[in-house]
């Protein structure tokens, strides 16, 4: 329960800077964008490094453009990435490492990193897309993503 | 993982078809827009029918239209369109916020490349092995001369129904009235039930014997609420944007303002307090406590069964202290003596009872009646739902929480209220049956008679008497045997023609215990398979259709799409029906008969409505009352998502004007027009649970799971509640599972002398040691089937959330279990 009260403290901070937290989150890493014709117009874009993100547990990242934030985390010996946008109604969910879950501080909405964003309880109609990844020469390169990021009609912006 | 082509959805083009659609599913009715266009067209990120630049990244809360909000369709003409549907940013219910099942509307449409394909298209009779498509005169035929033996030979009563009264999706008024009209009007029997219980009753017949309609007050007013009461009932999962978009305000101080502005000169004005009385910890407490901290939230985790205790104690308390509302129970109430007399109860011995501490019930009472810092009373708005109205005796149940709403005058004032919360939304307006219902007391139990033997034909019209009744496997058992007979008659009678089939048909019935069974549904279930005949229905945005929220909310939500194949809206089948046996009737020559089943020649669902509520149901018993015949088409569409509330009271410029809280002048509908205080007295545990919880280990309950609705006949085709839920979970408390052995994800049996169910484990604190909590409302693991055959004497309502069962692992199906999170939900 106690986590459930930081995350309303959490709320009025998230909220209040959402539309900053939607444009102003710098790219953590350089690009390395290749052409990458199996995915229709995503591009290949590397995240960071394997090893950090195993250390650290959880890493921010921006795709397939800036204004979309994501997190990668390492669960289950195995590197799942997700949009950070709640699917319900676009606030910043948040990553609860001791539960691999994350939880929206609008609505209340909780999403599963362990079993490719499935709500585990809320609001909205859909899980969590996720940001499909793979690991070349030791970094981590988004290349994807399944399903659609809230607040965008296509993801890939045209 | 597999990669989807999910990432981009079609926009309506300006000039888009645009409608206005009242969410088909809980009671809270939340707006949503609807736009159709052609598919192959489709408007620009920045120049589309929603208005918004998609050329840009939208802002939180903004409008977006998620994946299940799309779909396409095609109409009765072949053409192809887009369909989108997304909750209205004006509608004061939802301003623009949709919840799990709301805002998957377009998903549930009719599409021939989703799960929802199944859809009835065609009425069926049974042939050879199964049901085959074909018209509806011939399927109606059948049917009416099936009907038209058991009236003129044994009666109509000989006729069982189990239909919906209510609004939304699979309701709705046009269709109360149509099927009202229908069985009771023309076919006239009284052998009904209503959709999810064993026999014809109101939920709350003591909260309208004292006085106050179940739904009395606004949502708006439970902004402005000092404290909401809340008990056996979990708003965040069931009615959610009431919960989120009202009373999430409320607990965080954000209606402070609105609450100085309404409320009397010098009052106080704090943020909302609630209480929940619930033996589970449920998302509902834990997101109060997120939103309002937890001084600001009491948890009267009581025993099962004890709540009638608890009202008491609270009544007694705060009686006791004073702090009853003197001037408003001396003037506009009765009957306080008497129930006090046996309402009367210790701090100490209330304790016991329910298990509830002396001093929470203190501060209970407190928080719904102490004075305020300024003086003036506290404004508790008082809510309750299935935890207590399916509980262990609902007459006592309901009228005990009316008795500490009436003793602190929480009803008629700015932010008070003592309301059911509701599951669906409503749409009463019938006819009586000529010769009168039994009263409460005496009112006959379809389903155990059906059972038993007894009935000749039973339509079950719009709901699963498989999944939402008493004694669920024992029903189903007894439908599928008496089902039979029919069928191997009508397989000797191959290539028959509808008078010599129904003779057989009629003979099965009559003489070797058949049930001829009419099933009227817009998807095919496991009740399809007992069916004789089968009715394709249409749903929402498939017709017009008017409900009421449960504010008392009347929108028109507008058809958008066709129906399926030749599937109509249940008025125009009940029409179908009435016609077909007014046929057979005349063609015999017996006029008076036939003059029965006059009055239904409605060619659209509008016809149904001005028929019904907006005409002669507006003197009969309607929830729009007399002034519903204030209403129209043209008049609700006007208002458009914000409809008018119940009761309408004039029409002003064009606009229908409502009401938005009701006994504000304290008048209630009793003879005297004082509320009546009821003597409620603790029920004992029923016999037939008793018996169950002595041979069996654990307490049982069951409730809903927010993405779930009703007998999953949507949700269970939609992707991530089918996913999600693959069957109905049961929570049970890890030292439990720990006990015998159980993990989340296994596959588990409970079973008891009434039946058993397979349900996945969900290990969770939500529930204590010894209680289990099984999801309501899954046909392929039926929580039903382990509820006894008991009902409350005096309204025949079941205690479907009390039995006992035991539980044994069976094993693990590695598909299910690994398909669903197992996570904490509180």
């Amino acid at each position: 329960m106690n986590n459930k009260q930081s995350s309303r403290r959490g709320f009025l901070k998230a909220t209040a800077g959402i539309t900053a937290a939607a444009v102003a989150v710098p790219s953590l890493f350089a690009s390395q964008n290749s052409k990458n014709e199996n995915f229709y117009g995503y591009e290949d874009k590397t995240i960071g490094s394997f090893l950090k993100l195993k250390s650290a547990g959880e890493m921010d990242f921006n795709y397939p453009d800036a204004d979309s934030p994501c997190k990668a985390v390492w669960v289950n010996g195995e590197i799942k990435a997700y949009s950070l946008l709640c699917t319900h109604k676009g606030c910043p969910i948040m990553y609860s490492a001791s539960s691999k879950s994350f939880r929206c501080p609008c609505h209340f909405s909780e999403f599963d990193a362990e079993l490719n964003g499935q709500m585990i309880i809320g609001q909205a109609t859909e899980n969590i897309p996720e940001i499909l990844v793979k690991v070349k020469d030791g970094n981590i390169i988004a290349y994807g993503v399944n399903g659609l990021i809230y607040g965008r009609e296509s993801n890939i912006k045209g | 993982m597999g990669f989807s082509i999910n990432d981009k959805r079609p926009l309506p083009p300006v000039g888009a078809t645009k409608k206005n659609i009242t969410c088909e599913f809980c009671i809270v009715g939340c707006g949503y827009t609807a736009y159709k266009w052609p598919k192959g067209t489709s408007g620009s990120n920045k120049t589309n029918a929603l208005g918004v630049d998609f050329s840009k990244q939208q802002p939180a809360l903004g409008v977006w239209a998620s994946e299940q909000m799309v779909n396409s369709v095609t109409d009765r003409d072949g053409k192809e369109y887009n369909i989108m549907v997304i909750p209205d940013q004006d509608c004061v219910v939802n301003r623009g916020q949709n919840s799990a099942r709301g805002g998957a509307m377009a998903a549930t449409l009719y599409s021939k490349s989703t799960f929802t394909r199944d859809r009835l298209k065609d009425s069926q009779v049974f042939g050879g092995n199964n049901l085959n498509r074909t018209t509806w005169r011939d399927a109606t035929d059948l049917t009416a001369r099936v009907l038209k033996k058991i009236i003129d030979n044994d009666g109509p009563d000989q006729v069982a129904f189990k239909a919906f009264d209510h609004g939304g999706g699979g309701g709705g008024f046009e269709n109360t009235w149509g099927t009202g009209k229908l069985f009771f009007t023309a076919i006239q029997t009284r052998s009904a039930a209503i959709h999810n219980r064993p026999a014809y009753n109101s939920e709350v017949h003591a909260t309208r014997e004292m006085g106050i309609g179940e739904l009395n007050t606004s949502y708006y007013d439970t902004e402005l609420s000092d404290t909401l009461f809340v008990i056996g009932a979990n708003p965040y999962e069931t009615q959610s944007n009431l919960f989120i978009m009202h009373w999430a305000q409320n607990l965080q101080g954000a209606t402070i303002e609105a609450k100085k502005k309404e409320f009397d000169k010098g009052e106080t004005a704090d943020a909302a307090k609630i209480i929940f009385v619930d033996p589970r910890i449920t998302a509902s407490i834990t997101n109060s406590i997120a939103l309002a901290g937890e001084e600001n939230v009491l948890h009267l985790r009581i025993k099962p069964g004890t709540d009638v205790t608890l009202m008491n104690a609270l009544f007694s308390y705060i009686h006791e202290q004073g702090w009853e509302a003197k001037d408003f129970v001396k003037k506009h109430t009765q009957g306080f003596t008497k129930a006090a007399n046996t309402n009367i109860i210790s701090l100490n011995e209330a304790s016991k009872v329910t298990g509830v501490s002396a001093d929470d019930i203190k501060k209970a009472a407190a928080w719904i009646s102490k004075p305020k810092k300024s003086g003036h009373r506290p404004r508790t708005a008082i809510f309750y739902e299935k935890g207590v109205i399916w509980g262990i005796k609902n007459y006592e149940n309901i009228a005990s929480i009316v008795n500490v709403a009436i003793l602190t005058q929480s009803v008629g004032r700015v932010g008070t209220g003592v309301c059911r919360l509701g599951g669906h939304q409503e749409g009463y307006v019938r006819p009586p049956t000529p010769k009168g219902m039994p009263d409460r007391e005496n009112l006959v139990v379809i389903d155990a008679e059906a059972a038993e033997g007894n009935y000749l034909a039973f339509f079950a019209w719009g709901c699963n008497p498989f999944v939402d009744s008493i004694m669920g496997e024992r029903l189903s058992g007894a439908f599928k045997r008496r089902s039979e007979i029919v069928k191997k008659a009508m397989s000797r009678n191959i290539g028959a023609d509808n008078e010599t089939m129904a003779d057989a048909i009629y003979r099965a019935c009559k003489y070797d215990g058949g049930l001829f069974f009419i099933d009227i549904d817009i998807y095919p279930t496991f009740k399809t398979e007992v069916a004789h005949v089968s009715f394709p229905a249409a749903t929402t945005m498939e017709m017009n259709l008017t409900s009421m929220n449960g504010e008392r909310r009347v929108r028109l939500s507008e058809k958008i799409v066709d129906a399926p194949g030749a599937a109509k809206p249940d008025c125009l089948i009940a029409a179908t029906i009435a016609n077909a046996l007014k046929f057979l009737y005349e063609k015999e020559g017996n006029s008076k008969m036939a003059k029965r089943f006059e009055g239904f020649d409605w060619k659209t669902e509008e016809d149904a409505f001005n028929d019904g509520f907006a005409g002669q149901g507006a003197k009969m018993d309607s929830q729009g009352g007399p002034t519903g015949a204030l209403a129209s088409y043209d008049l609700l569409r006007e208002n458009g998502n914000n409809g008018v509330q119940n009761p309408i009271v004039k029409v002003s410029n064009g606009k229908l004007v409502g009401t938005r809280r009701l006994y504000t002048d304290n008048k209630f509908g009793t003879k005297s027009g004082k509320a009546m205080f009821k003597p409620t007295a603790q029920p004992p545990m029923p016999r037939q649970v008793a018996n169950q919880m002595k041979k069996h280990e654990f307490w049982v309950t069951s409730g809903r799971l927010n993405e779930v609705w009703q007998s999953n006949y949507h949700t269970s085709r939609l992707p991530m509640p089918s996913t999600r839920w693959p069957l109905a979970p049961i929570q049970i408390n890890p030292k439990d599972a720990k006990e015998k052995g159980i993990q989340s994800g296994d596959l588990v049996m409970l079973y008891n002398d009434y039946g058993s169910v397979r349900v996945v484990a969900y290990v969770t604190d939500s529930t204590r040691s010894g209680e289990l909590f099984i999801a309501f409302g899954f046909p392929n693991s039926p929580a039903s089937n382990i509820v006894t055959d008991f009902v409350d004497p005096d309204t025949k309502i079941p205690f479907y959330k009390g039995t006992a069962a035991s539980m044994r692992k069976i094993g693990r199906i590695e598909d299910v279990a690994n398909s669903m999170s197992f996570k904490s939900r509180i």
